[in-house]
């Protein structure tokens, strides 16, 4: 067997682990797993950071020739992709390029939200970018067994009550 | 026999890593970019009290001069003015402020620079020795309740020698510090002016 095979095989056991996890998984769980939800968290949280100078220099910002409108700009962008990947998470990859290139050039006008929130977006864009989802699908009957399995070794270790 | 179809998401280490390296480098370039020519977009000083700016001369273009009160280190609410010129050229620029370490002893932290650019300049100030010389000046009032706007002083240039200014806020569009030094010496104790 081929490196490239064995690597694959992992890949599907991997995948076969964690959808037998999910089977039984909350709503949420479910909801969280089928979007790329780390990465639209903190791109969220950095595009809050990046608004925090420009919006404390709101008084300044539509002054003309204001360089802290681009502040606001890019940290309002940066919110609205963050959200808008909870919902769309087939755009992952654009929404993870835009958010790096618009966490970098954060630091004109918002100080990338004292570098912290530059950092931040370039983690958040990066697992965005990384994001892929995949369907995978088993048979019910070999959930059941592992559930039955499962259910029976619950048992045989739960000490008899006297 | 039924079948159990779940979406599974998952990140790509590669693909996260090519990202994160890819974003890190960029945002390198950006820093070093700004770092080799000290210059700097939206840069605010202030929520951290007073702090003394000294300078030889500053040559101005676009000045105006408004009432402001605002928050200082020992006010909430501290009489002063708010000058704003359009561009700036300083020679002999010192930005000092003294700071109290967490042992008792005071220190002064100096930004230095032989000469400075700037544009789009606002500075909140509480004191301003200086001698002065301005041009096409204009000292305009207006019968309103917004006190910023009651009282204004504007001029074409300004041209201010041998300066020591108590400001409190300072926020420049773009700043340019040529040949700026950044260093940090002990002093007995915070320097007052009364």
């Amino acid at each position: 067997m081929s490196r490239k095979e064995k690597r694959m095989i992992k890949r599907q056991q991997k995948l076969q682990k964690r959808h037998e996890k999910l089977a039984n998984a909350s709503r949420f769980t479910l909801w969280r797993n089928s979007r790329p939800f780390w990465g639209a968290t903190l791109t969220l949280l950095a595009g809050l950071m990046i608004l925090y100078i420009p919006i404390h220099l709101f008084a300044l910002a539509f002054t003309p020739g204001s360089y802290a409108i681009l502040g606001i700009l890019f940290g309002g962008l940066i919110l609205l992709i963050g959200i808008l990947a909870y919902f769309y998470p087939q755009l992952s990859t654009l929404f993870g390029v835009v958010t790096i290139f618009l966490s970098v050039l954060s630091i004109m006008g918002a100080l990338g939200g004292f570098l912290i929130g530059t950092i931040v977006g370039i983690v958040g864009g990066s697992m965005l970018v990384g994001w892929s989802a995949e369907t995978v699908t088993i048979s019910t009957d070999d959930i059941d067994q592992k559930k039955k399995k499962k259910v029976e070794g619950d048992q045989s270790s739960t000490p008899a009550s006297v | 026999m039924g079948e159990n179809a779940l979406t599974v998401g998952q990140v790509a280490k590669k693909k996260f890593l090519i990202a994160l390296l890819a974003g890190f480098l960029a945002f390198g370039g950006i820093a070093a970019f700004f770092g080799l020519t000290t210059t700097a977009f939206a840069l605010p000083l202030g929520g951290m009290g007073d702090f003394y700016v000294e300078l030889e001369e500053l040559k101005g273009e676009g000045f105006r001069l408004q009432p402001q009160v605002a928050e200082t280190g020992s006010t909430d609410a501290a009489p002063m003015v708010r000058n704003m010129i359009d561009k700036v050229e300083i020679k002999g620029l010192t930005i000092y402020k003294d700071l109290k370490l967490p042992t008792g002893n005071w220190i002064r932290v100096n930004i230095k620079a032989p000469s400075a650019s700037i544009q789009g300049l606002t500075q909140d100030a509480q004191f301003i020795d200086a001698n002065l010389s301005l041009t096409d000046m204009s000292i305009e009032e207006k019968n309103t309740d917004d006190f910023t706007q009651n009282w204004t002083q504007n001029a074409g240039t300004i041209t201010i020698t041998d300066a020591k200014i108590v400001t409190d806020y300072l926020f420049q569009n773009f700043v340019s510090l040529n040949g700026a030094k950044i260093s940090i010496e002990s002093i007995d104790g915070p320097e007052v002016i009364e």
